[in-house]
């Protein structure tokens, strides 16, 4: 690993030196608020912005996704039988993701790339990007990365990482696809001895800056049956404002969960592969009429358990979480994961009660 | 908004202590700014994180649907006409209900606020006698005035003290002429457009949309047990996030309101990505009001006008 | 309903209503020759709520 020095002045043309070998993406204020958007030629990434709205997990995982399609010309040949469309999986590089959000894509990366199953889609757009990291130095109040697994300067799942130091970058080389984005760009400017030193000390005062955090330290030892049946000490209380929209599953970078709907148009039929979320009624409808999570409580309660007990008792590697508080800012009704996850922590089976209380 | 705090609190320890309901709801502080969580009380400890100031936007009469306790709800001039809509349409019985009425004076809207903020909100200060909104964050720290920074349907809106309520927390409020708030502004500047450009204009406005359905689950009128959108058998709208499929949810979702939707906000409110979604419900609402004289919620006799049928209806689209 | 959709962008000529009886086989014709004319004169050729393939990733 090396750290390379770029100048802010030589950023713009180093971008426009990598169009010919990949598609950029990068953070673009839209009418109010940043998305990850492709960069048209001559277009620049926001670097100054603070995160995007939505996760840039549809970069790789679109919300909705054609899988297979096929012919319902009763003449063809391969009439109804699903193939493949055919994509491109041309070299992207996402420019100035947040450490928070990369770390997710390693999270989800453990449903869809599995010894079992190798989800086709997922890998290859995965396999296909380079991540150009922009360390945190402005934590918003709800951020909670650093108690979350993850930090302002996580580079776990980042191919370069860059920390901004007035007029220029230090960028932290970290993988192979890294060096040959660099060297494609033109950045090889060394940047000395103390460069790591330096973003190691700037690391240091943005984790001191992060001023949220949650508890997980009990979490796994906790009774899965004693977190799930506290229903009065947890569930009821916290489901009560709960409305049950999709908004804290679409927007977290963490949530995978899929529907899988087929639609015809003309003589073609699609098979499109949608976000779903738990929130919803429908998500677990049986097709007898039957739904085993019938109510609001059941559903809330899904998502919290997957998230903060299920998925750690399954992947042993911490919360299925990074911290970057999407949901806690964006959920229409006030819903905080950060108090749940402390609720589920410090729950205590005996007394049925836990530290941070339901009222 | 002390003085409304407090006096909540007074009544609803009082109804709970006096075993005249089973529960309260209304709102607690929320973990972030600008954000307010609903909140019901069932026993006089928990009515001290009761509060009430300019965030609390979301319609409360959503967490009365089919529900069998005796509640006290706090309600403003929206939430209450909200609360008639659902006895009229036999969602709750009105003597199952206490309603705190709240003479209200406008939400704050989080959209523009977050839009004026130079980085992100870390706290929110109301000053009550300036009638000033003070909102901070690392670097920056900004006061406007409140009248800038209501939502759009307070600023407009007609009916600010509770139309049904058992009990005020406070003096009424001079309510506005329509003459003076002018509703329909708005409405009038879509309608003069060309239909491209009207075509145009929606396309824009539902071009974030990802379909989270917060405008669908926080409106206290979306309370059916399945929503065409979610029906499979038969499908009546694709499912993806195609521009066709979103707006047939949004036409559709936005017709089943009329006549009963108040303007209450709570639909934009709650849109994770800003989305006016009121461009659409604003003209029912205008339309009910210019063909059948109606508004929504103002009796729990009527029942709203495209579920009765009067001879004098307007039927000139009858070609 | 009409009045939302126009709001929205769809042209008047495109919705019509009308009171035919089963026996007025005429004004059917009629009416339907009058809406075809009607849609086909508009100067937009924009479609609108036609989906073909879904726009989709």
């Amino acid at each position: 690993m090396k750290v390379i020095k770029i100048d802010k002045n030589e950023w713009a043309s180093g971008l426009e030196k990598l169009r010919s070998a990949y598609e950029l993406i990068g953070p673009v204020k839209e009418k109010f608020y940043h998305a990850f958007q492709p960069l048209e030629s001559g277009q620049q990434p926001d670097m100054d912005y603070i995160n995007t709205r939505v996760s840039p997990k549809y970069v790789i995982y679109p919300q909705s996704e054609l899988i297979l399609e096929c012919s319902l010309n009763e003449n063809d040949e391969d009439y109804k039988i699903y193939k493949e469309p055919e994509k491109e999986y041309t070299p992207k590089a996402i420019l100035g993701i947040r450490p928070c959000d990369a770390d997710s894509f390693s999270l989800v990366r453990r449903n869809f790339d599995t010894e079992e199953y190798k989800d086709p889609y997922w890998l290859r757009a995965y396999e296909a990007t380079t991540f150009v990291g922009l360390a945190c130095d402005q934590p918003c109040p709800t951020c909670f990365c650093s108690s979350a697994g993850s930090g302002p300067y996580s580079d776990s799942n980042l191919d370069i990482l860059l920390a901004d130091n007035g007029d220029h970058y230090l960028a932290r080389v970290l993988t192979e696809k890294g060096e040959k984005l660099a060297a494609a760009a033109g950045w090889s400017q060394d940047a000395g001895d103390e460069a790591d030193q330096q973003i190691d000390q700037k690391k240091q005062e943005a984790e001191s800056a992060i001023q949220s955090r949650v508890n997980t330290d009990k979490l796994a030892s906790q009774s899965l049956l004693d977190l799930y049946e506290a229903t009065d000490a947890i569930w009821e209380k916290e489901a009560f404002s709960c409305i049950n929209c999709g908004t804290c599953t679409f927007v977290c970078p963490t949530c995978w969960c899929f529907d899988v709907q087929d639609e015809v148009s003309g003589k073609k039929g699609y098979r499109i592969r949608n976000w779903d979320s738990c929130m919803y009624p429908l998500f677990t409808l049986h097709a007898s009429g039957h739904n085993p999570r019938g109510t609001k409580v059941d559903r809330l309660r899904q998502r919290f358990m997957h998230k903060l007990k299920y998925y750690v008792d399954k992947y042993e590697n911490g919360i299925q979480c990074t911290g970057c508080g999407r949901c806690v800012q964006l959920c229409p009704v006030n819903i905080d994961i950060r108090r749940i996850c402390n609720m589920l922590n410090s729950y205590d089976p005996e007394s049925c009660t836990c530290e941070v209380t339901a009222s | 908004m002390k003085s409304y705090t407090d006096k909540i609190k007074e009544i609803a320890k009082r109804l709970l202590k006096e075993d005249k309901v089973d529960m309260v709801i209304g709102y607690r502080k929320g973990t972030v700014p600008l954000m307010h969580q609903p909140f019901f009380a069932t026993s006089e400890g928990e009515v001290d994180s009761f509060v009430w100031d300019s965030n609390c936007g979301l319609n409360l009469a959503n967490y009365i649907t089919d529900r069998k306790e005796r509640i006290g709800i706090v309600a403003t001039g929206c939430n209450s006409r909200n609360i008639a809509v659902h006895v009229v349409e036999g969602k709750i019985q009105r003597d199952q209900l206490y309603i705190i009425g709240i003479p209200c004076q406008g939400m704050v809207d989080r959209h523009k606020l977050a839009a004026m903020a130079e980085g992100n909100i870390a706290s929110v200060e109301e000053d009550e006698d300036k009638g000033t909104i003070t909102i901070s964050g690392q670097g920056f720290s900004k006061s406007v005035d409140k009248a800038e920074v209501l939502q759009e349907n307070c600023s407009i809106c007609v009916h600010r003290n509770p139309v049904l309520c058992d009990e005020l927390v406070a003096d009424e409020v001079t309510e506005q002429t329509r003459e003076q708030a002018d509703p329909y502004a708005r409405v009038r500047e879509i309608e003069a457009m060309s239909p491209d450009d009207k075509w145009a204009h929606f396309d824009d406005l539902l071009s974030d949309c990802i379909r989270c359905y917060a405008c669908r689950n926080a409106c206290p009128l979306c309370y059916c047990p399945q929503c065409f959108v979610d029906e499979s058998n038969p499908q009546w709208v694709g499912k993806s996030v195609d521009p066709t499929d979103i707006r047939t949810f949004h036409l559709l979702r936005a017709y089943h309101c009329a006549g009963r939707c108040t303007d209450c906000g709570a639909c934009v409110r709650s849109c994770p990505v800003g989305i006016n979604v009121r461009d659409f419900t604003k003209k029912l609402e205008k339309d009910c009001l210019e063909l059948y004289g109606w508004e929504a919620g103002l009796n729990t006799e009527q029942r709203p006008p495209l579920d009765t049928y009067k001879p004098e209806d307007p039927e000139d689209f009858i070609k | 309903m009409k009045n939302l959709l126009e709001h929205m962008g769809v042209e008047p000529e495109r919705l019509h209503f009308s009171w035919i009886s089963s026996a007025e086989s005429t004004k059917f014709v009629d009416v339907a020759t009058k809406v075809t004319e009607s849609v086909k004169s508009l100067e937009s050729k924009e479609k609108k709520f036609v989906k073909t393939k879904p726009k989709v990733a």
